[in-house]
């Protein structure tokens, strides 16, 4: 029986559709990534999973259940920090085993238990206040894992956090795989999305791609990628930039450029020299693999998060 | 442990660990008092001015519910939905109502222990009252009432104003506002006619001017307010308001979009 499924999922806000005709499975024990960019509909299908939002139309059932019968399997963590910032770690935790109904004496072992799972023992009592994004994030992620959750549904659990802290808390999701939850992470970001199982690529309300990672990477055919970064950012690089990469596809980075290459060894000196040609000086190159987000920015020729 | 007592417990440490929460619902009515005690009653006779002190902490005790129920509520209930946590609850297998009755619980509790430190402090400053066991236990009731009808504007609040500052300056300038033009903070018979009239209607004035009536006296509440029909429209007022706020919190709040 699959953990989630959804079939032909609509959901309208006035005239927009949100969603369009989503199909979706997840089965028991897998980690899936749903990945797309901001307003591509991926919260709004979590949300419906966990019955926060309700569909316009089509079909959910978590376990052969109706999503509003089967709350007691699913742990949903918003992406919002939903934790109170004047209760401690523990307090917090404390509250949800009182919600699910925990006596004080199980509370107070099952508490203690969740945060030596999560690795806040030692700051149980600190007001979440004083703790760190990437500690609130863990503390948030422990009231998805009382006893008798399933799954696990977590919704750009990384987004804000620096990259030690996004470590460490990818790292403590591969933990929790151990003990067979099915997991659905809800991201924008590639490199996170490659944890997972099987991805499923989402944009404007549709399920565009979906596939192990390795595999969405081969079928997009991209070879290799310069990752370039520029003194200048302007229309005139990525003009130069575009001869140089594959269907004239080049994506704008946080710093630079991303190119798409056939032959790096003998385009990386050309785009040195076009540069310089304009002015503009290349300050790092590197060569990579392509990414999830690569392959995104392929299917789509939009990318995955925005640029700042 | 059940609902209630979780969402009780962590809504009263909530009030209890803000210090603006305090300040303004504690320790703002206890400096007025201590302003009051001794600034307002300079010209009066020696052997009405316990007594006037006793309608001031009274007066004070009535906005630090008001301020509890209507800034203090919306605020917790706005911080809430604004950090995600009404979705997290909506999200799992729980009863809206019983998050509803915690709430009210401890802004109970929270009121209770706010008007009882600003009574104390008026004690302390010299005021007195005048008052027979049945009479305390008219003004607990009207206190509650006062509670449950600020209670109700505060779930209207909250519930029609997405953002926690904007839910709590909105309470808060209801509070004061209605407190000054009501006679909570001003005696009854300086008010204009239109300003009485609706400080027989508003029941959280009627309520203070009935509490002041049962423990101080008829000449500092201005008026009767105990007349069978104004005590049934204070009563069928508070509860009215009460009840908006509750349907607008428990229909709108834990709506599916």
């Amino acid at each position: 029986m699959d953990a989630i499924s959804v079939e032909k999922l609509t959901k309208k806000y006035g005239d927009n559709e949100v969603l369009k005709g989503v199909n979706l499975k997840v089965a028991e024990g897998e980690f899936y990534a749903l990945m797309g960019p901001n307003g591509s509909g991926k919260t709004t299908l979590a949300a419906i999973i966990v019955s926060v939002r309700s569909p316009t139309s089509g079909k959910i059932e978590i376990y052969g259940k109706k999503p509003e019968n089967a709350k007691e399997l699913i742990g949903y963590v918003p992406q919002e920090n939903f934790s109170s910032p004047n209760l401690t770690g523990k307090e917090n935790l404390m509250y949800f085993a009182g919600l699910l109904g925990y006596s004080k004496n199980t509370s107070e072992k099952t508490v203690n238990e969740l945060l030596k799972k999560i690795g806040l023992s030692e700051d149980a009592d600190k007001r979440v206040i004083n703790y760190s994004g990437g500690m609130r994030k863990k503390l948030e992620v422990a009231t998805a894992l009382f006893p008798g959750i399933k799954i696990l549904i977590l919704d750009e659990p990384t987004t804000g956090l620096d990259p030690s802290a996004r470590r460490k808390f990818l790292g403590l999701i591969q933990e929790l795989r151990k003990d067979k939850a099915t997991v659905l992470l809800i991201t924008h970001i590639g490199a996170d999305a490659e944890l997972a199982s099987r991805v499923g690529l989402i944009d404007e309300g549709k399920i565009i791609a979906e596939d192990e990672p390795e595999r969405l990477k081969k079928a997009s055919d991209l070879k290799d990628v310069i990752n370039i970064e520029t003194t200048i950012k302007s229309e005139k690089v990525a003009e130069i930039l575009s001869k140089f990469s594959e269907k004239k596809k080049v994506l704008e980075t946080d710093v630079g450029y991303r190119v798409y290459c056939e032959n790096v060894e003998v385009a990386a000196p050309e785009i040195v020299r076009s540069l310089d040609a304009i002015g503009c000086k290349a300050t790092k190159i590197e060569t990579e693999k392509p990414s999830l987000e690569d392959v995104f920015f392929k299917l789509t020729e939009k990318m995955v998060r925005e640029v700042s | 442990m059940g609902q209630i007592t979780a969402t009780l417990g962590k809504t009263i440490k909530e009030f209890l660990r803000q210090k603006t929460i305090l300040f303004w619902t504690i320790a703002w009515p206890i400096l007025w008092v201590l302003i009051g005690s001794f600034s307002f009653v300079g010209n009066a006779p020696s052997e009405v001015v316990s007594y006037i002190r006793g309608a001031i902490a009274i007066s004070m005790s009535v906005f630090a519910l008001m301020t509890a129920g209507m800034a203090n509520l919306p605020g917790n209930i706005a911080q809430d939905r604004e950090r995600g946590l009404l979705s997290k609850l909506m999200s799992m297998p729980i009863n809206p109502w019983r998050d509803f009755v915690g709430r009210i619980l401890a802004l109970l509790a929270f009121s209770s222990l706010a008007a009882i430190l600003v009574t104390l402090v008026g004690y302390g400053c010299g005021a007195r009252f005048s008052y027979s066991p049945i009479g305390l236990l008219q003004s607990i009731g009207f206190l509650l009432l006062i509670a449950l009808a600020s209670a109700g504007i505060g779930m209207l609040i909250g519930t029609l104003i997405k953002h926690v500052h904007g839910a709590i300056m909105s309470g808060v300038g209801i509070a004061v506002v209605t407190a000054a033009i009501s006679g909570v903070m001003t005696p009854y018979s300086s008010l204009p006619w239109l300003l009485q009239q609706f400080a027989r209607i508003y029941p959280i004035s009627s309520s203070s001017s009935s509490i002041t009536f049962l423990l101080v006296g008829e000449d500092y509440a201005g008026y009767n307010p105990l007349s069978a029909n104004q005590t049934t429209l204070t009563i069928v007022i508070s509860l009215l308001l009460f009840i908006g706020g509750l349907v607008a919190y428990s229909r709108f709040c834990w709506r599916k979009e």
